[in-house]
């Protein structure tokens, strides 16, 4: 279990209780936060797109090559930051606890 | 009386009849004037079914018929469109190399789709007035081309329109075993002699030659086998292309083709005999042609890894290990 705070389109915040196991995507998709995670983790549909608080970027694991050109992609229609992260290849687990996303505009 | 070596005589229960996966190679697929652009078929090769369409420019493709999107057969439904094939369910389109080229309603393009084809498409070549894929079980390109037969491409030397198409209960190696076992060619057909044979392997390609000259072929993996008979004073020509249908399936088709004599000439006549012998039973032969007698074996025998084999025997072991590089994977496999 983490709690994650996450920051919403319109500005607002919340705290998510997260079950460990899952992915990130997964919780935010269920907690109607605008994420849509519509391929399910196969980083071929964009929609799961957060930024995450730049004081996390170091301590999530990197990114893997399929994840850097899903983003890369994502950056034609909206913008990207240098700790944009696709919330479905950020694993749930007690290391996460106290992250902060912001979720990132729809594509 | 030593102990009874129980191998030799229980090895039967566990033999298969064709162990054998689909060999790698270049394989025909039907005759290039029975597709016109922009119409698809679906096809049952290689033990799978398969998406056979020509493009509006007249490009063959072949492909795997289930959209990588979500499953939807694209055979039953789905179009030519261009140079590409549609799915019909959500109107995904793919180029003959499996690219996908088109998702209409999506804003990006999904990452691996602009990194590699995601449908499985065979390369495919039009030659000989026929289209052949290229089948690898790991989708590996051609490493080999498929030869100029001036038989087949040389319009006005040849002629002769003869062909055939017979299916075997069996796989394509158990098929092409026979040319090396040159010891059935007396048994079997009824050959006046065992006649003597060589053998050369380079890469892909094995020559044959049965009876210092008298049939000379040359196969160019297991899909193509060009075998040249030298009788009577001439040349006639089987050209072979066999295609695996499924592991223990084998459609074999023939075209036989000689020189274009005039017609009247003893040159023709025994141009048609030889052709005739090939296939079965000639007037005035004495052997018989594959027709006549080989599907008995090949449709009921097992394989054997192990076979006893003895002295007047072709080099059939010489052959097994030189069609084991079309077996990819299967390097140290016991059963083939």
């Amino acid at each position: 279990m983490a709690v994650v705070r996450v920051i919403g389109r319109d500005g607002s915040k919340q705290d998510l209780d997260v079950a460990n196991g899952g992915q990130l995507m997964d919780a935010l998709r269920d907690a109607s936060t605008g994420v849509q995670g519509t391929c399910g983790g196969m980083m071929s549909c964009g929609t799961c797109h957060v930024y995450v608080d730049p004081s996390w970027a170091d301590r999530l694991p990197p990114k893997s090559e399929d994840e850097s050109a899903m983003l890369e992609a994502i950056g034609e229609l909206v913008e990207l930051k240098p700790t944009s992260r696709l919330s479905c290849q950020i694993a749930v687990d007690d290391d996460i606890e106290g992250l902060c996303v912001e979720i990132a505009p729809p594509v | 009386m030593g102990t009874i070596d129980l191998k030799q005589l229980l090895e039967s229960q566990t033999l298969e009849r064709c162990p054998f996966p689909i060999p790698v190679g270049w394989y025909f697929i039907d005759y290039a004037d029975t597709l016109k652009a922009g119409e698809m078929r679906n096809v049952f090769v290689f033990d799978q079914e398969w998406v056979l369409f020509r493009t509006e420019s007249g490009k063959p493709g072949m492909t795997d018929p289930y959209c990588p999107h979500l499953g939807a057969h694209l055979g039953h439904g789905g179009k030519v469109c261009g140079e590409h094939i549609r799915c019909p369910f959500h109107h995904w389109e793919y180029d003959t190399e499996g690219w996908c080229k088109n998702i209409p309603y999506a804003k990006l393009m999904p990452p691996i789709a602009k990194k590699q084809a995601i449908l499985r498409a065979l390369p495919m070549v039009e030659k000989y007035g026929m289209m052949w894929a290229w089948y690898h079980p790991q989708c590996e390109p051609p490493s080999f081309e498929l030869p100029y037969i001036p038989e087949l491409e040389d319009a006005t030397g040849y002629t002769g329109s003869r062909r055939g198409s017979w299916t075997a209960d069996t796989c394509i190696q158990e098929i092409a075993e026979n040319g090396p076992d040159v010891a059935h060619l007396k048994f079997l057909h009824g050959a006046p002699i065992i006649p003597p044979v060589q053998t050369t392997y380079e890469g892909p390609v094995m020559k044959l030659d049965i009876g210092q000259g008298y049939i000379q072929g040359t196969s160019y993996g297991p899909g193509l086998n060009v075998m040249r008979f030298n009788q009577h004073g001439i040349t006639a020509t089987m050209i072979s292309y066999s295609v695996p249908i499924s592991k223990e399936k084998t459609q074999m088709n023939m075209s036989f083709r000689h020189v274009d004599y005039a017609e009247g000439t003893p040159e023709l006549a025994a141009s048609k005999k030889v052709i005739d012998h090939m296939i079965g039973a000639a007037e005035g032969e004495e052997s018989a042609g594959f027709e006549s007698v080989d599907f008995i074996v090949w449709n009921n025998k097992k394989y054997r890894p192990n076979p006893l084999l003895c002295d007047g025997d072709g080099p059939v072991l010489q052959f097994r290990k030189w069609f084991k590089q079309f077996y990819p994977g299967y390097e140290n496999s016991t059963k083939i």
